[in-house]
């Protein structure tokens, strides 16, 4: 099997909270990977460290300590190269039983190696698409010179005429209406739709390797998201570009993701093939990822007009991180059996069928890392 | 039959644009409809739904009807009273029967001041109980959204998403409404937290006897609550009938594209078909914003309208002084289509 486009090995990045003076944990060992071609989308609540994983991985993490340890693996012409090459030499962590006590991390150096590292990756590699499409374009310039300007930084399309044609091209790939006439729109005369497809159009032009697209149809209404995910599942057909989608909306991991991975608390409680994970009648399964599908009401709930199945209590918030799982306080499928380990041992990632992980002690499978 | 509470007619909210300093000296500018002649009513202990996209005048139709925006024409009528024209020291005593749960978490929610004195300036706004009466009253309410004790010490800053839209509901029932206009209630909030609160309005109704105007984007949420439900498109009702019949037996197309953009995002089936290239039937015209500049011509949803097309683009459809009105088609359904 090939390696992955990207892999993320073992990543933390934290915050910290001066009002609590005590560590956000927001990703708190993180593995995952992105095979070529594919898309992996993430997907957890809010806090669930889900963006910031993205943010990580596109160097983007700027608040401190920010990554404190871990591997980013990126495949790019052939070879491999460790985005957080170096990063030991920046941060030195102390830790007692697992617990991160202190972190001594030079930012501002560790901000400059990670530039160099980041140098023709960000933009060119990896391109992103963010939730607020209008906040992400520059207000001052058109459509088309935006456009232009990634494509002429970012590819061998360099002459001018080149890459206005180019430019064109890609708005015409976004579905965008008389392109030509578009070029010279400045973003505030275009709808959010319309400026989502421009930021598209923009991250695709660069032809990157891979593409973040965190949280794309949120803030966006019911029918222009829906239009945005048709968008994005027929440019999959069409290029075939890896993506790591982020969103909280299952409806959308759920159509374009061919594996996924649900987050909670700043870990993954479970990955696997979509289609398994979010089968209605798998049987193996996290019981936060069960509980957030029954909480999207159904035919069948709306008919009979019955009660949600609501998950109680609060979503975790990652600065008390509790010893055992970190679900445990709002899990409704612990059984005395496993109390014990619940309450006391976080479990670990185990496979519980070919490719499909789960992290609860439910599964004796999965007690075995 | 329950007793009608609100009763809107032909409601109208013009909202003035100005641009440039001359409209702004001479007070003119464009006029934007915002509301555009929408009528309704609500019974006792009933929910109707509000949908349409933003920008459709969902949320101005909510503001205006509990006066917190006066209406440009039109008659609102609450509890057999009509309202329309009240004044600030008339309307006063029947705020505290109309109250609105807004989309942010934290409006009405003081930064200042504790979860305690939230909820007791609430009490007191309209009456002088006594502090018993008022610990009472605090503990009653925090029972009714289910918060604990421990809470009423935090300051908002301190509380979780799901905490402050209880704190934001508590307030509302201090002053004991009757109809409350529930603006996004649940959008702000994460999954499996928005369950918890439609769970709470709908025990809310049940006990209290409230009566709500639901307006939401979250179609599925709407049918579940909802026993009518009202489809709004650029400041009018297109459609308005039993929340079943809207959801499955939709009769405006634009209601049913509203449904099936839901059912698209689902449907791992036709995700299957979009990946297999995309089947003619789905390529959909370009989702523009309507263009308030251009007069309306006739039906304002016929440049999206896919019946439109189909039917060959038939000329009834964009005559200006045929502009489609509600009709009832039965079981008190009612839709404004040519062709429903």
């Amino acid at each position: 099997m090939d390696a992955p486009l990207l892999a993320v090995e073992n990543l933390r990045t934290y915050f910290y909270s001066r009002a609590k003076r005590a560590f956000i944990r927001s990703v708190d060992g993180v593995s995952l990977g992105v095979m070529r071609g594919e898309t992996l989308g993430i997907v957890g609540e809010s806090g669930s460290g889900k963006s910031v994983t993205a943010l990580s991985a596109a160097g983007l993490v700027t608040a401190g300590p920010g990554v404190i340890s871990g591997r980013i693996d990126l495949q790019s012409n052939g070879s491999r190269r460790n985005l957080l090459d170096g990063l030991e030499n920046y941060a030195r962590v102390t830790e007692q039983d697992g617990r991160v006590m202190a972190v001594e991390k030079d930012e501002r150096g560790w901000r400059r190696h990670s530039e160099t590292l980041m140098a023709g990756v960000r933009g060119k590699e990896i391109a992103m698409i963010f939730q607020n499409p209008r906040s992400a374009l520059n207000p001052y310039s058109t459509i088309g010179k935006q456009l232009v300007e990634t494509i002429r930084l970012h590819t061998n399309f360099k002459g001018e005429r080149q890459a206005r044609e180019r430019a064109i091209h890609w708005l015409e790939r976004v579905r965008i209406d008389s392109p030509r006439l578009r070029f010279d729109n400045f973003p505030f005369g275009m709808s959010g739709g319309m400026c989502q497809r421009a930021m598209i159009a923009m991250a695709l032009s660069a032809e990157p390797s891979l593409l973040i697209a965190d949280e794309p149809t949120t803030g966006l209404d019911a029918t222009i998201q829906s239009t945005i995910v048709d968008l994005l599942a027929q440019l999959k057909t069409e290029t075939g570009i890896t993506t790591l989608l982020i969103s909280h909306d299952i409806s959308v991991i759920q159509r374009l993701s061919d594996r996924i991975a649900v987050m909670y608390g700043g870990t993954v409680v479970e990955t696997g093939r979509a289609a398994e994970v979010l089968a209605p009648e798998a049987t193996a399964r996290h019981p936060y990822t069960a509980a957030l599908l029954a909480s999207i009401p159904s035919a069948e709930t709306i008919r009979r007009k019955s009660y949600l199945q609501a998950i109680e209590g609060e979503v975790l918030d990652t600065i008390e991180v509790p010893r055992g799982c970190r679900f445990y306080g709002r899990c409704n499928r612990v059984t005395e059996a496993i109390r014990g380990n619940c309450a006391g041992l976080e479990p670990p990632l185990g496979e519980v069928a070919p490719g499909h992980k789960v992290r609860c002690w439910l599964y004796p499978a999965a007690g075995k890392p | 039959m329950s007793r009608t509470i609100l009763e809107v007619t032909d409601l109208r909210k013009d909202y003035r644009q100005r641009r440039g300093l001359v409209s702004m000296l001479t007070g003119q500018g464009r006029v934007i409809p915002a509301v555009d002649g929408v009528s309704f009513y609500l019974r006792e202990n009933e929910t109707v739904g509000l949908v349409g996209e933003s920008g459709c005048g969902k949320t101005t139709i909510g503001r205006t009807v509990l006066r917190l925006t006066d209406a440009s024409s039109g008659r609102i009528v609450f509890d057999g009273r009509d309202i329309t024209n009240l004044s600030r020291a008339e309307l006063r005593p029947l705020r505290r029967e109309m109250q609105m749960i807004f989309q942010d978490l934290d409006a009405g929610l003081n930064p200042e001041m504790r979860v305690r004195d939230i909820l007791r300036e609430a009490l007191t706004v309209h009456e002088r109980p006594s502090e018993a009466e008022i610990a009472g009253r605090v503990r009653e309410l925090l029972e009714q959204v289910s918060l604990k004790d421990s809470k009423l010490a935090n300051f908002p800053s301190e509380l979780s998403g799901g905490e402050k839209r209880r704190v934001g509901i508590a307030r509302v029932l201090a002053v004991r409404p009757r109809l409350i206009v529930a603006d996004e209630p649940t959008s702000a909030l994460d999954i499996s937290i928005q369950a918890q609160v439609v769970n709470l309005l709908r025990d809310l109704q049940k006990h209290l006897g409230l009566t709500y105007l639901f307006i939401s984007h979250d179609l599925p949420v709407v049918e579940l609550v909802s026993q009518k439900v009202a489809v709004m498109y650029l400041g009018r009702i297109v459609e308005m009938g039993l929340a079943e019949n809207i959801a499955h037996q939709p009769r405006h197309p634009y209601t049913g594209i509203l449904w099936a953009s839901l059912a698209d995002k689902q449907n791992t089936e036709v995700s299957l078909h979009a990946r297999a290239g995309a089947p003619a039937e789905r390529e959909r015209p370009t989702w523009g914003v309507f263009d308030f500049e251009q007069p309306v011509n006739g039906c304002r949803f016929a440049p999206r309208c896919p019946l439109y097309q189909d039917k060959g683009r038939p000329a009834v459809c964009t005559d200006p002084a045929s502009e489609p009105q509600l009709r009832d088609v039965g079981h008190g359904h009612v839709v404004a289509c040519h062709f429903a």
